[in-house]
């Protein structure tokens, strides 16, 4: 079709002068030709009413000429001058793009299910996995296929948006997979004591109490809100010990460990722990990189991999904020009109690198440094040019600049009184290490954890 | 063909139509004026396919015909004429005349065919606006400061016409300050429709002193705008403009009243000082009450002035003070509110009594 086109304008441009053909003609396009309806794209209106009173017979006669059957021609106007599609756009601008995802997050926004407390967007499958959380996957794996013989109960703890829900819940709608018949509840802490205390005013205890008595599967999430409540925790406590006898599964998630909960009862606590404690950790860089990557594809966002390492570099506090920022960083930029990474590169946002996290100062720096490779701040300060310590002097100078934006001469002053073209050699000398050297990678995530933990 | 006519009037008529025929376009018709008479009704019209220039000239006396003739050429050889001399046009094929008094030249012109026709505007779908020309020059000069020039992102490079909540609302925003201003408190009808910056200047010159009311029409793809003897018409940009009120700050936690002249004059000197770093200027709040603006060149020294305000919350944002100067030479009265937030937050910026204008900056790094 596209090449008919082609002899159309040909035989069009034997016919009208050079100017007006290269004026008029040379940025139409031919948009569909069905059933004998022809459409031409235009740039604007001039053109629409131009091509339409002085040249369409010209155009109408060129395309019967050449065998395209004409029962009418429409002009529609397509502008030309149309941005470079970025790749980004491309997904953005595709409706059908737009509609599956829209479709998709219609689809998981179904609230929790009534019976089960369970919300189905929490799948195993799009809990990224990483050493931060591997250990704590793998029991939750050995959970679904055989529920209530191993790991039971299933105590998992960690800080805030790190992906407990997430994980215990995923738990609850694996085994529900596995077997629908399963008699599975999900219940926060809270709603786990109102629940109660309403039963009581009601004089259903029993009741309550035979709820539970029933289940196959009990997920309690936020069980350090537990605190103060003795009657509550009594309750608890009960149902607890008639599931655990049944060998029904339980499941526990915490922001802490049982001994860390201030009132719990020490009966409770200890049984709490039997089945061991997973715990959720701060992610690593790769991880981080990994959850990301997740996520963008999720949400049809489309971020350079460069963009996303400076994300992942720069956020050390949890996985909430770290999808948080990527959404901010992908907004400013969608208006801006650039890709993620241009608008890093323009500086035009900054990474709010230590949001939510306790101020450190530079000195408790250079003491985790020193700490971690087993050295004095003394000697770290010092004259020494001994390899391990010039390389721990180093990785402070590093962090102090990273992790606090200050200046080569403050950081100079600080380790010890040295020239600030010292300092910005360290520094170089570990962000060119850092490239190739994993080890190095690694302690530093680590001294970083140490730092903000 | 034949007119008669003023040299003043006709003078003017020209410089407003030649602007746009400028030879850009590879048609060497569009660097001509269409001088068209039909019963009395003289018109020039230019066009560079983007959009047109009509001026309807009203003359002592004419006959019939059409001519195309260089714009620019016959608009300088007029300027030139004595002011207050009696002109004569007419043309013989594409021979014109102009005489003045002792003063005649020839000008060889074209057939009009190849001149394009103009598309026209569908009055019964059209969405009809009509205004004071006061109104529209105050808002349409307070947007168009932030309209973007970038061509890679069509829809910011022109003034965004539209309706919410029964007003008629413009906007523009180049992605790094955006402004809003209410042209009108209640319409009946509906727009959303972009309409190209170069358009809008060169409506905003045409618009003489003695026009008092301007008529805007939209329709699917075209506006015309009206206003006394002139009429343009203009594509509009093809393209989905952002939803920008989204981007309006709602939890700015750090509000300041300021003198607008006061801020306008520290910004002015800070930003003497912060060429080096691409403008960009300190402002920030200290309790119990004062707004300070400071700005650093490593190689020139240093500015810091103060303003005594009312502070409830402490904090401090980066912005570039060129974006700043704009802001406030936008705004019409002299307490402005400037708003921002200690988080990453666009500043907000208006005027103390006035809602209809809104003005808002994205802060640099720090």
């Amino acid at each position: 079709m596209y090449d008919v086109w082609k002899n159309v304008l040909a035989e069009v441009e034997q016919k009208v002068s050079k100017a007006n053909f290269s004026t008029w003609f040379s940025d139409i396009s031919l948009i569909s030709t069905e059933s004998g309806n022809i459409k031409i794209g235009v740039k604007n209106s001039f053109f629409v009413k131009q091509l339409r009173s002085r040249y369409f017979e010209d155009i109408k006669s060129a395309l019967i000429n050449n065998g395209v059957e004409v029962k009418s021609i429409d002009f529609e106007i397509q502008a030309t001058n149309k941005p470079k599609i970025k790749p980004r756009e491309v997904t953005r601008s595709d409706d059908t793009m737009r509609q599956h995802i829209t479709a998709k997050r219609a689809q998981l926004k179904d609230v929790a299910s009534q019976e089960t407390g369970l919300n189905g967007r929490y799948t195993l499958s799009n809990f990224v996995i990483g050493s931060n959380n591997d250990l704590a996957v793998s029991a939750a794996r050995s959970i679904i296929n055989a529920p209530g013989t191993s790991y039971n109960p299933f105590f998992l703890y960690g800080g805030s948006g790190l992906g407990k829900t997430h994980l215990i819940q995923a738990i609850g709608n694996e085994i529900l997979k596995n077997n629908p018949k399963a008699k599975v509840l999900y219940i926060p802490m809270p709603h786990f004591y109102a629940d109660f205390v309403d039963a009581v005013q009601n004089n259903k205890g029993k009741e309550f109490h035979k709820k539970f008595q029933k289940l196959d599967v009990l997920i309690v999430d936020d069980i350090q809100s537990i605190v103060g409540k003795e009657k509550s925790q009594e309750e608890f406590f009960t149902i607890f010990n008639d599931l655990y006898q049944l060998n029904k599964q339980i499941i526990i998630a915490s922001d802490r460990l049982p001994n860390q909960i201030k009132t719990m009862d020490e009966r409770l606590a200890s049984r709490l722990t039997w089945g061991g404690a997973f715990d959720l950790q701060l992610p690593k860089f790769e991880d981080k990189c990994a959850i990301l990557k997740s996520k963008a594809e999720f949400d049809g966002i489309e971020i350079e991999d460069e963009a996303i390492e400076y994300i992942a570099e720069n956020i050390n506090t949890n996985i909430r904020d770290l999808e948080s920022e990527l959404a901010k960083i992908n907004l400013i930029a969608d208006v801006r009109g650039l890709t993620p990474l241009e608008l890093i590169r323009s500086g035009a946002v900054s990474v709010q690198k230590t949001s939510k996290m306790h101020s450190v100062s530079a000195r408790n720096i250079i003491d985790k440094v020193a700490r971690y490779y087993q050295i004095t701040t003394k000697e770290l300060c010092g004259q020494s040019r001994v390899s391990n310590i010039n390389n721990a002097r180093q990785v402070a100078m590093f962090l102090l600049s990273k992790e606090l934006g200050l200046s080569t001469n403050k950081i100079g002053a600080e380790v010890g009184g040295r020239d600030h073209s010292t300092v910005m050699h360290g520094i170089e000398k570990i962000e060119n290490n850092l490239k190739l050297n994993f080890t190095l990678r690694d302690q530093i995530e680590e001294i970083k954890e140490k730092i903000y933990g | 063909m034949k007119i008669e006519v003023t040299q003043e009037k006709l003078s003017k008529a020209l410089n407003l139509v030649s602007r746009i025929a400028t030879g850009k376009v590879t048609l060497p018709v569009l660097n001509n004026v269409l001088i068209r008479v039909d019963n009395k009704k003289v018109t020039f019209t230019t066009t560079n396919l983007d959009m047109a220039v009509v001026d309807y000239l009203p003359v002592s006396s004419s006959s019939d015909g059409v001519v195309t003739v260089p714009a620019r050429l016959l608009a300088e050889f007029v300027s030139n004429l004595p002011k207050g001399e009696n002109i004569t046009i007419s043309a013989k094929d594409t021979k014109i005349t102009i005489s003045a008094g002792k003063y005649s030249s020839t000008i060889n012109g074209t057939l009009a065919d190849d001149f394009p026709e103009l598309p026209e505007i569908n009055e019964k779908e059209a969405v009809v606006f009509k205004m004071g020309v006061d109104e529209f020059k105050t808002g349409i000069n307070q947007v168009i400061i932030a309209s973007s020039n970038d061509l890679t992102r069509p829809a910011l490079t022109g003034v965004y016409f539209n309706t919410i909540n029964n007003e008629l609302a413009v906007a523009a925003t180049d992605g790094y300050r955006l402004a809003e201003k209410i042209l009108v408190d209640k319409v009946e009808s509906e727009v959303a429709a972009i309409v190209p910056t170069n358009s809008l200047q060169e409506v905003m010159r045409s618009l003489g002193e003695d026009v008092e009311e301007i008529e805007i029409s939209f329709s699917e793809d075209l506006v015309r705008f009206r206003m006394g003897e002139v009429e343009i018409i203009s594509k509009l940009i093809d393209g989905s403009f952002p939803e920008y009120r989204k981007l309006f700050p709602a939890d700015n936690d750090i509000e300041v009243e300021l003198p607008k002249d006061e801020l306008t004059r520290v910004a002015k000197l800070a930003a003497l000082f912060s060429r080096e770093v691409g403008g960009s200027i300190i402002c920030e709040t200290k309790k119990p009450g004062s707004f300070s603006v400071k700005s650093v060149a490593n190689e020139f020294g240093e500015n810091d002035s103060e303003i005594e305000t009312e502070v409830n919350t402490e904090g401090k944002v980066n912005l570039n003070s060129r974006f700043l100067l704009d802001a406030l030479n936008a705004l019409e009265e002299n307490k402005i509110i400037f708003t921002f937030a200690s988080k990453i937050s666009p500043i907000l910026i208006k005027n103390k009594k006035s809602k209809k204008y809104t003005h808002i900056i994205m802060p640099l790094n720090s």
